[in-house]
């Protein structure tokens, strides 16, 4: 135990002595305060107007003897979104096909909890978030105002549904036909996704060539007649986490550090924001009370309203989950292919099993993020060496319980699995030498009891 | 207790060859244990199953005695054949670092290191990187990482590759004082004239078979035809030879002759005094044969 630890204080040290380490800590948080600031900067000057034809195609209530639209004029236009109305729908997408609006919002009764869905169309450019969200902030509003004057003696659980609702919306480019959508929960889970995808090849690939590196120089025979293989390879995997875990903890101290910096360089890219929280906090109280429209056009708003209704603490829970049974599957199994690197022979016969996987689940991405309730969706949630990924992309959308179970219970089984695989090919790799191993010796290693 | 390693009946088998079969030995305490054969023959299992980095399928290796256990490995020192280290890491750190895996704790590793980077003169390098330094001078490193944690038993795979004649000297005499402190020597080689200057017993191993044992004295001894070399202080002509004796060859210069003969058992005295009856005998003694001839013959017959 001790001599993993003295084996994990040395690689620990190494990888964090590395210029590459030094370069990602400096690079990580400019990267990342532009990410943040950037928007904020170009959103001053690039705001166009979007213009909107909204067509209600709800059916009219009547009360008192009114007849009574549901959201036919009553959307509020604003410097950002310019509302229209239109009675039919191919007349408002010729329109939009003639580009005399922007956009085309047509909002139809559904048969679900939430008894509307929306459509969107739009043709050439697609509308700004910004204009998205507002679109979909004022379907909301609209909807609960006037679900309120048709009905005030509702159900707690009614109550509950029209003070958040969860409006189904479609965005369509009406010349391709494609199916847009940019929604918060899309956008993260794509980035949770994405995260674990570069953080799996970039903490694999350290593994496998540190592994190899040891190979190559010949030291790792000096190093196995002082300890067990299985600790160098385990000490490895450890340390290379912690150096992550380190990378990680600089970058958000170092892009908080600078963050603060650039706010007393140029307070006015940030003056606009805390206020805007403000008015969100107050926004959302008084909506949460179900009180009059007060519709609060902020992008910003919008976004943490969204966010708001996103399970975090599931979310982070089950990327700290599959991010470190994915690391401890592809880092066992990257560090048995870095024992069968050699001068002579490259080990790519054998790396690209592992990374086939990886890179199909981030070419899948795009297809799991337009339907995450799609069959492929589910089955690449499910399958071990995919799951870490899509599973990721799919949870903010909600998923079934039974299904995140069997996922984490296959991929527990698969990593214990690759543990033992990989631990056996690397203790016979890592002192072969000069001989073009092949997938038949590595059968016959995995079969031995013992070296 | 005077052997120190003892292997008993070892075989191991891979996947495609017998790499040992059958192989006894023991290894006495104190001694310089030259571990000998051609290449393949398996001498490298053999090393690497002391070493606990592989087990034999049969048989057991007892150290002091015991079998051999993990609590074993601090005891132990290893320059392996082909030699390797962190090239990016520091001299001192690296041998700190290999020390501690062998069980120093870290003060005893920074006496031990102080000590032998004095003695070979090198303690201004030990902020300096592995790659900066010379061939012979990472040999150097690396043999002071074999001998830091003061093992009983030193296993020295082809030490002597990879040296100048002047530090492959340096290096014999840090082996032999090692022996002389009380370490046990296996040194695998195939430089049979290395094996005559520092070895005490030998073992000859042989497409996985052992074929040889004993001391070098002993083995010289076993392999000798009785072949003499004569000086004489005269011309040589055969009226000198009595029966019994075959000449091999001679030489002579001025007034000196060497002979070279062969002789039977029990007919030297016979010959000596005929000489004597006519000339002086500078010297006189027996040609023993070589550890390469040993060797050579040995690995032809077996074969």
């Amino acid at each position: 135990m001790n001599k993993l630890l003295i084996i994990i204080k040395r690689e620990y040290l190494s990888k964090v002595k590395k210029k590459s380490f030094f370069v990602l800590t400096i690079l990580g948080p400019i990267l990342m305060s532009l990410l943040i600031v950037l928007p904020v900067v170009l959103k001053e000057n690039v705001s166009k107007t979007y213009t909107v034809m909204v067509v209600d195609s709800t059916p009219k209530t009547v009360i008192n003897g009114d007849t009574i639209a549901f959201f036919d004029g009553k959307f509020v236009s604003n410097e950002k979104v310019i509302y229209s109305y239109g009675k039919d729908i191919e007349k408002a997408q010729n329109m939009l096909r003639n580009d005399e609006v922007d956009m085309v919002l047509e909002i139809v009764k559904s048969n679900d909890k939430v008894p509307i869905k929306t459509f969107s169309y739009f043709a050439d450019n697609e509308p700004s978030l910004e204009a998205k969200e507002d679109v979909q902030q004022q379907v909301k509003q609209i909807f609960k105002n006037s679900v309120l004057m048709v009905n005030y003696d509702m159900s707690k659980e009614d109550i509950a549904i029209v003070n958040d609702p969860q409006i189904e919306s479609y965005i369509t480019d009406i010349r391709t036909g494609e199916r847009s959508n940019s929604e918060m929960k899309m956008v993260l889970g794509a980035i949770l996704g994405i995260m674990i995808y570069f953080f799996l090849f970039f903490f694999g690939g350290q593994i496998m060539r540190s592994v190899g590196e040891e190979k190559t120089s010949r030291i790792v025979e000096v190093l196995v007649s002082s300890v067990k293989s299985i600790y160098l390879l385990f000490g490895k995997i450890i340390a290379v986490a912690l150096v992550g875990l380190t990378q990680l903890g600089l970058w958000i101290v170092l892009t908080l550090l600078l963050m603060g910096g650039l706010k007393v360089a140029q307070p006015d890219w940030f003056a606009v924001q805390p206020q805007e929280k403000i008015e969100l906090n107050e926004r959302v109280f008084t909506a949460n009370k179900i009180d009059t429209l007060n519709i609060d056009t902020s992008p910003a708003n919008e976004a943490i309203q969204e966010l708001q209704s996103i399970n975090f603490p599931l979310i982070l829970s089950m990327f700290l989950v599959y991010f470190l049974l994915g690391y401890l599957l592809y880092g066992t199994l990257f560090g048995a292919v870095g024992s069968l690197l050699d001068e002579d022979s490259d080990a790519s016969q054998f790396s690209l099993p592992i990374t086939v996987p990886l890179i199909f689940a981030i070419v899948c991405l795009p297809m799991i993020m337009q339907d995450p309730s799609s069959s492929l969706s589910q089955w690449l949630s499910i399958i071990p060496f995919t799951s870490p990924m899509i599973m990721l992309v799919r949870i903010p959308y909600g998923v079934a319980v039974w299904q995140i179970v069997v996922s984490v219970v296959l991929l527990i089984l698969t990593v214990i699995a690759s543990l033992f695989v990989a631990t056996k090919i690397y203790r016979s790799g890592i002192l072969m030498y000069g001989k073009q191993v092949k997938y038949k010796d590595l059968f016959k290693w995995i079969k031995k009891k013992e070296n | 207790m005077n052997t120190i390693l003892e292997v008993k009946n070892v075989t191991k088998a891979y996947e495609t060859k017998v790499a040992l079969d059958d192989v006894s030995l023991q290894v006495e305490k104190g001694c310089v244990f030259g571990l000998l054969g051609p290449n393949g023959a398996g001498k490298t299992t053999l090393i690497r199953m002391i070493n606990q980095i592989t087990k034999p399928d049969k048989g057991e290796i007892l150290f002091n005695g015991e079998p051999l256990k993990e609590k074993h490995i601090q005891h132990v020192g290893y320059l392996p054949e082909e030699r390797g280290l962190y090239k990016k890491m520091k001299v001192g750190e690296e041998a700190l670092y290999l020390a501690r895996l062998k069980g120093m704790s870290s003060t005893q590793a920074r006496k031990s290191l102080d000590y032998w980077f004095e003695k070979f003169s090198i303690s201004d390098w030990y902020n300096k990187k592995v790659q900066e330094l010379s061939k012979g001078m990472q040999q150097k490193v690396q043999f002071i990482t074999t001998v830091m944690h003061s093992p009983q038993l030193l296993i020295f795979d082809e030490p002597f590759s990879g040296f100048d004649p002047l530090n492959a000297d340096l290096l014999k005499n840090e082996i032999l004082e090692l022996r002389d402190k009380g370490a046990t020597i296996i040194f695998s080689t195939h430089n049979m004239e290395s094996v005559e200057q520092i070895c005490d017993n030998i073992v000859l191993i042989n497409s996985s078979h052992k074929v040889l044992e004993g001391s070098v004295k002993e083995v010289k001894q076993r392999f000798k035809k009785g072949e003499f070399e004569l000086i004489i202080n005269s011309e040589f002509s055969n009226d000198l030879l009595t029966d019994g004796v075959e000449l091999l060859g001679e030489k002579s210069e001025n007034d000196t002759s060497i002979i070279r003969l062969k002789i039977e058992k029990g007919k030297n005295a016979d010959l000596l005094s005929h000489i004597l009856k006519t000339t002086d005998i500078i010297s006189y003694k027996e040609i023993l044969p070589s550890m390469n001839e040993i060797f050579i013959q040995t690995i032809k017959s077996t074969k």
